[in-house]
């Protein structure tokens, strides 16, 4: 059963007719269907976000942090009308790119609550740093090579999973395919009529010859899975793809005592090498990535990855919740994820294209306010949409705000760099205290408590040594400059009016403890909602 | 009398019970064995017949029998209801039933000269009483009620020495209590505590205990089997262990701990010359060991078809009776 | 505390969500048939006098029911342990908890339960539930439905608060609050019984403590001005609630009950830690669970029992006695609950296995029927042969007994969530 969606099959015979590749940059084509959906709603986008709200946005999208103050300012105070798209190829060549898109996929792969060991991130950054394209990380991932210095790591996907065939087929499935059979595990799925027993079954054929090889992963060159129908006799399934195309393969079968015996010596003497046993002759996983890349069945791949990337810059996807791609749940946008998806896979997957497209659009640059109480539908992106700090970006953040901004001024570009990656280093400890956001996320008081009273919060971000924005305040003679630079580095722009006044007054009244005043002052600027989201 | 050496008892008989076998004792004829049952009952069986059935005495308890014993021409059973009940072997039927324990009866043995029944049960109290007549002699209280993290303790093992002078009694937390037979006092003790293990981390409970003892029959040594430290203490997954005491000073002579087999000691006993210590017990499946005390080495560690509660031996040794679960194992060195 | 917000302005709509506790994830809303506090204080404080509330004791592991509710004693699977009449004619618990059987008028039994799943993980999250996870729907749990229905939105104690200590078992068993939100999580206490972080540093005074927070919430009051968002409102919830629960430190002190109130209850970490569930309930906080892990005996099934069930008899009893004493029977139920039984079968080691097929848990308090049996067993314990419940039924049960009716809608989104599974109804006969 074919399983293409219907609304995809017309939104390919729509881009057929119309200009592909090349012709249009990426943030045109975005801006174009995105703006004629507003326009058919008939509801007016907000206005463009500032330059103070835009370099800080796309700093934290990009490289995972709030700018220094002096990153700010020369943004804002920069004349040049390419300013943007400077800003943006510069972040997007830095280290911090790698690093924080390495963070971002690392929580998207990561087992959820299971103890990472680290190589799994280590893979993402020396991948991602040596420019390995999508589809080559997802290849590493399924069919990781030991030998090969520069997959280091990736094993690790596997590994978290191999003793649990349900769960190694679904999470790739929903991590890389954007479709969560799970509930068709156990009968047809209820609601979606896309997903039947034979879906999972079938995907899982690929991944059920998989087995831990006593710490490694190894494959058997032949097996079968079989299952019991919901609704009658027990069936085997063969491998199929979850297009519905089917592989017909003559190693679905069980072992014969010989090939038993056979793999047994692989794995002994692989176990006497510390290495991993050989990929036999057929290799299942091989199959799937093989033919989930092919013509005609790698847009459920392409459309995934496209969708996510979107989430992540937009607040949420083309297509909503991420693991739910099939025909009932259809995009906002079928006619855009289908030429996103396209583009994507004809220019090899390449992420740093679809990033730069989605950031240097019109409805990336758009403002979070919107100035009526009717806000539209946020399926239109008419209105930028709040996004809540990962621990990492919190944390990094916050010491980047704790840091007196002389730290990172006359200084190479380089070595401001090599410092940001040192604070990056040095907060992830604060960094596992914070929940990780979901879609729908609720901060818990847990997290204002750990603000209000706890003595790492103090110890790490609110002293007041050299080095510190802290110490500069207190040496500041004029309560209104002092205050105006801790809003300056913990928000990026100056205070407004009451906001200066009511600073002020509160220094004032600590008159004779002005560092403690302003300790109280930059918590009360880092525990608020502007420094908590990006907006 | 030649001590069998420990490679010279080989399988005999492995019957099958639809039972716990939790206690056995041999009788006054060679091949007759009496058994203490999870179905509440006492049973008798000729294991010299070339059938061997399995013959109910009595169902006169309330609960498991985890205790039988052979002594002035009765079988003295305790079970998990408190009591004591005899069973006249010539009349062929319970003469008596005593309400012995406040709690659950652990194990009942009787003396080397036949005049007295020994019972240890979970109120902590060791008790004699005279095989004859099913009066009570002596109670014995030396073990706290409670384990150190107030949770209530039980008493597992008792033993008397070759020469009936002296007993041992063994609890839950390790702790053994050598008693003068005739008097009743309390010559001494030593503590095992590497056989309780108490998880206060992962699932705050204790699992274990000194489950057996035995005297050498010199009178030097005191043997304690139990089980070594456990880390998941869901399962009987520590090593087998056996510590042998010298009686003199108390002092810890050797601690055993299997390499082999995982699991409760649950029965001792001295070969009639000290060579060896045979012991027995199990976890999910049962094993045997033969172990050389003076030398502080294991001579034989072997399987048994089941996690094993239990044995007796004849006199002369030619003949050892394991009780366990769903099984009777019979050893011969003949 | 909370941030004053002016009519009209699109902060004051979404504070006001936060406020009636449901926007607090992806536009949960309240059935809006139901009471609204906001409307009326004589309702409020009629809901207040009325608020039921609820003590889960939640024996991890699987508590065998055979050594407690249900024993089966003389039968090839009944062990060791006897049976001992109750107050109530007609039924027998185990010999391991004379205290509760001098109780059983006041407790409402359910034996006939039959679950399904026997892994640890999956029936813990289908006994906090009452149902399963679907693939892309979190449900909350029993703690965060009850301190949603009888949580005050100002609320100056925590809502929802689970002891877990030991370390086995926790990862699998965490409070959750579903779709929810974090409005509803429980706030966890595993190495200490007081909550972290609630108390002030030393570095900052009390006043000052107090005007920084009114200092956060100024400076945030032009951000949330135009700006629309779920997270948005929780974050400022979460602040808003600070002080409050700092000032419910003491409720966790137990050094604040006479010593011989400590002493009744006992000196393990389980009766301690039962003692301030009451008095946690006593100061209206609508839910506590107390974890006691770790009930599952593989291995010597009946050493283990024997040292536990001793401890919960004493606790459970000295708990429900307290309970009484201090009024509060009508208004707090008191729950014991596993994630599944354990086998009528005893391997080798005398231990028994994970049994979700027929297995007992027990309510007492508020409306739930004290003395009322529900659910029989075969004579081995293997199947339930009448009146048989599965987890839906069971929650139904325990809901309508709080006073909250099962059939209750939340609303993700569009999509109607009934509290229970549909087609599960509470149980009549369990019900006063």
């Amino acid at each position: 059963m074919p399983l293409r969606p219907a609304y995809a099959l017309a939104a390919l015979a729509a881009l057929s007719a119309s200009a592909r590749a090349d012709s249009l940059p990426v943030h045109a084509v975005i801006d174009q269907h995105v703006d004629a959906a507003i326009t058919a709603a008939g509801v007016s986008p907000a206005p463009p976000a500032d330059d103070a709200t835009l370099v800080r946005r796309l700093t934290l999208d990009l490289v995972g942090r709030i700018p220094t103050p002096a990153e700010a300012d020369a943004f804002v105070t920069s004349a040049d009308p390419d300013k943007r798209a400077k800003l943006v190829d510069r972040l997007l060549a830095s280290p911090g790119f790698v690093r924080h898109q390495a963070a971002q996929f690392e929580a998207m792969l990561a087992p959820e609550g299971g103890r990472r060991s680290g190589a799994l991130g280590d893979y993402l950054r020396t991948a991602l740093a040596a420019g390995k394209s999508w589809d080559r990380v997802y290849r590493d991932l399924l069919l990781p090579d030991d030998t090969d210095a520069t997959m280091k790591g990736a094993a690790d996907f596997l590994k978290a999973r191999v003793v649990d065939a349900d769960r190694l087929t679904n999470d790739v499935s929903v991590s890389f395919f954007g479709v969560n059979v799970s509930c068709a595990q156990c009968h047809d799925h209820p609601l979606v009529k896309d997903w039947t027993q034979d879906h999972f079954y079938g995907m899982k054929a690929f991944f059920a010859r998989t087995y831990d090889a006593g710490g490694t992963v190894a494959e058997r060159g032949f097996g079968q899975v079989k299952y019991k129908a919901h609704k009658g006799s027990e069936k085997v399934a063969g491998m199929m793809f979850l297009t519905g195309s089917k592989l017909s393969d003559a190693t679905a079968r069980e072992m014969t005592k010989d090939e038993q015996k056979a793999e047994k010596e692989l794995i002994d003497r692989a176990k006497k090498e510390k290495k991993a046993p050989p990929r036999p002759a057929f290799s299942a996983r091989a199959k799937l990535v093989e033919v989930s890349l092919a013509d005609g069945n790698a847009d459920f791949f392409a459309r995934s990855i496209a969708n996510r990337m979107w989430h992540r810059f937009f607040g949420s996807g083309l297509v909503n919740p991420l693991d739910q791609m099939h025909s009932e749940n259809p995009p906002s946008h079928p006619e855009l994820l289908a030429w996103l998806a396209d583009d994507t896979a004809e220019h090899g997957y390449d992420l740093k294209r679809l990033v730069r497209g989605i950031v240097m659009s019109k409805t990336y640059g758009r403002g979070s306010r919107y100035p009526t109480e009717a806000t539209p539908d946020r399926k239109l992106f008419a209105v930028a949409q709040l996004k809540p700090f990962t621990p990492l970006q919190l944390a990094t953040s916050l010491k980047i705000a704790a840091a007196d901004p002389a730290q990172f001024e006359g200084k190479k570009a380089a070595d401001v760099e090599k410092q940001i990656e040192q604070l990056e280093a040095a907060g992830r400890g604060f960094a596992a205290l914070i929940a990780q956001p979901t879609d729908n996320f609720q901060v818990g008081v847990g997290e204002a408590l750990l603000f209000s009273n706890g003595d790492r919060v103090a110890k790490e971000f609110l002293t007041d040594g050299p080095g510190t924005v802290l110490a500069k305040a207190k040496a500041l003679t004029d309560p209104k400059a002092a205050v105006a630079l801790l809003v300056r580095t913990a928000y990026g722009r100056a205070p407004t009016a009451a906001e200066s006044a009511a600073l002020v007054a509160y220094v004032e009244r600590r008159g004779t403890r002005p560092a403690d005043a302003y300790r109280q002052v930059l918590w009360a600027l880092v525990a608020g909602p502007e420094f908590r989201f990006v907006y | 009398m030649p001590t069998p050496t420990p490679e010279s008892f080989r399988p005999s008989a492995d019957l099958s019970r639809p039972v716990i076998n939790l206690s056995v004792a041999l009788g006054d004829r060679p091949g007759r064995a009496f058994f203490g049952c999870s179905d509440f009952k006492v049973y008798e069986a000729d294991l010299a017949a070339a059938k061997v059935e399995f013959t109910e005495l009595h169902a006169a308890h309330g609960s498991y029998v985890t205790g039988v014993a052979f002594a002035a021409g009765s079988v003295v059973s305790g079970a998990y209801d408190g009591k004591l009940v005899w069973w006249d072997a010539a009349a062929r039927r319970v003469v008596r039933t005593v309400d012995a324990h406040a709690k659950w009866v652990r194990k009942v043995i009787a003396s080397p000269d036949g005049t007295l029944i020994a019972s240890v049960a979970d109120d902590m109290v060791c008790k004699l009483w005279n095989a004859r007549t099913g009066a009570v002699v002596k109670e014995l209280r030396g073990h706290a009620a409670q384990t150190p993290t107030h949770f209530p303790s039980m008493l597992y093992g008792v033993c008397f020495s070759p020469d009936g002078r002296k007993l041992a009694t063994c609890d839950k937390v390790g702790k053994v209590v050598v008693w003068d037979t005739a008097s009743g006092n309390q010559v001494g003790t030593v503590e095992s505590p590497g056989m309780y293990t108490w998880d206060a981390v992962q699932r705050l409970h204790s699992i274990g205990g000194a489950r057996s003892v035995a005297f050498s029959p010199d009178g030097r040594y005191l043997a304690v089997g139990g089980i070594g430290k456990i880390g998941n203490i869901d399962h009987l997954e520590g090593k087998a262990r056996v510590e042998v005491f010298t009686v003199a000073d108390g002092k810890s002579h050797w601690v055993w701990e299997s390499d082999k087999y995982k699991g409760l000691m649950n029965r001792l006993a001295f070969a009639p010359d000290g060579s060896w210590l045979l012991a027995a017990g199990g976890a999910g499946e049962g094993h045997f060991e033969f172990l050389d005390v003076a030398a502080k080495r294991a001579k034989r560690q072997d399987k048994l078809t089941m996690h094993t509660h239990d044995f007796a031996h004849s006199a002369d040794w030619s003949t050892v009776v394991y009780a366990g679960h769903n099984r009777v194992v019979v050893h011969k060195t003949a | 505390m909370l941030p004053k917000f002016f009519p009209g302005s699109a902060a004051h709509r979404v504070h006001r969500r936060g406020f009636l506790g449901a926007a607090a994830a992806a536009g949960v809303a309240a059935d809006m048939t139901g009471l609204s506090v906001l409307g009326s204080p004589a309702l409020a404080a009629e809901l207040r006098r009325t608020q039921k509330r609820v003590i889960l004791l939640f024996l991890a592991g699987g508590a065998s029911q055979l050594e407690t509710f249900d024993p089966k004693p003389g039968a090839p699977t009944g062990g060791p342990f006897r049976s001992i009449q109750t107050d109530v004619p007609g039924v027998r618990i185990s010999e391991l908890m004379p205290k509760l059987a001098t109780r059983m008028k006041d407790v409402c039994l359910v034996r006939g339960l039959n679950t399904r799943i026997g892994d640890h993980g999956g029936g813990a999250k289908l006994m906090m539930r009452g149902r399963r996870d679907e693939a892309n729907l979190r449900y909350p749990d029993l703690g965060a439905v009850v301190a949603r229905e009888m949580g005050k939105p100002d609320s100056q104690v925590p809502d929802y608060v689970t002891f877990y200590t030991q370390t086995e078992g926790r990862g699998m068993t965490p409070g959750d609050s579903g779709f929810l939100g974090a409005r509803y999580a429980p706030m966890e206490l595993t190495t200490n019984n007081t909550p972290e972080f609630i108390r002030r540093l030393d570095s900052i005074n009390d006043a000052d403590h107090r005007e920084r927070a009114e200092l956060r919430d100024l400076l945030g009051r032009d951000f949330v001005q135009g700006r629309t968002s779920d997270t948005l409102g929780s974050h400022a919830e979460a602040y808003g609630r600070v002080r409050g629960i700092m000032g419910s430190e003491r409720l966790f002190d137990v050094s604040q009950e006479s010593q011989a109130t400590r002493d009744k209850y006992g000196p393990t970490q389980f009766g301690q830690q039962a003692l301030i569930a009451r008095r946690l309930v006593e100061a209206g906080v609508p839910f506590v669970r107390v974890a006691r892990a770790w009930w599952d005996s593989h291995g010597q099934n009946f050493e283990t029992h024997q040292e536990m069930v001793p401890e919960l008899d004493h606790v459970m009893s000295t708990l429900l006695d307290d309970l009484k004493d201090r009024g509060l029977r009508d208004d707090v139920m008191v729950v014991t609950l596993s994630e599944f039984g354990r086998t009528p079968n005893i391997n080798a080691s005398l231990g028994r296995d994970h049994f979700a097929s027929a297995w007992s848990m027990s309510m007492t308090g508020a409306g739930a029927k004290g003395g009322a049996v529900w659910g029989r067993t075969d004579a081995r314990g293997q199947t339930v042969t009448h009146e048989e419940v599965n987890a839906a039924n069971l929650f139904a049960t325990i809901y309508a007994a709080l006073g909250i009716s099962p059939h209750k809608n939340y609303y993700v989104g569009s999509r109607p969530i009934p509290l229970v599974d549909p087609g599960a109804e509470p149980i009549a006969a369990l019900i006063k």
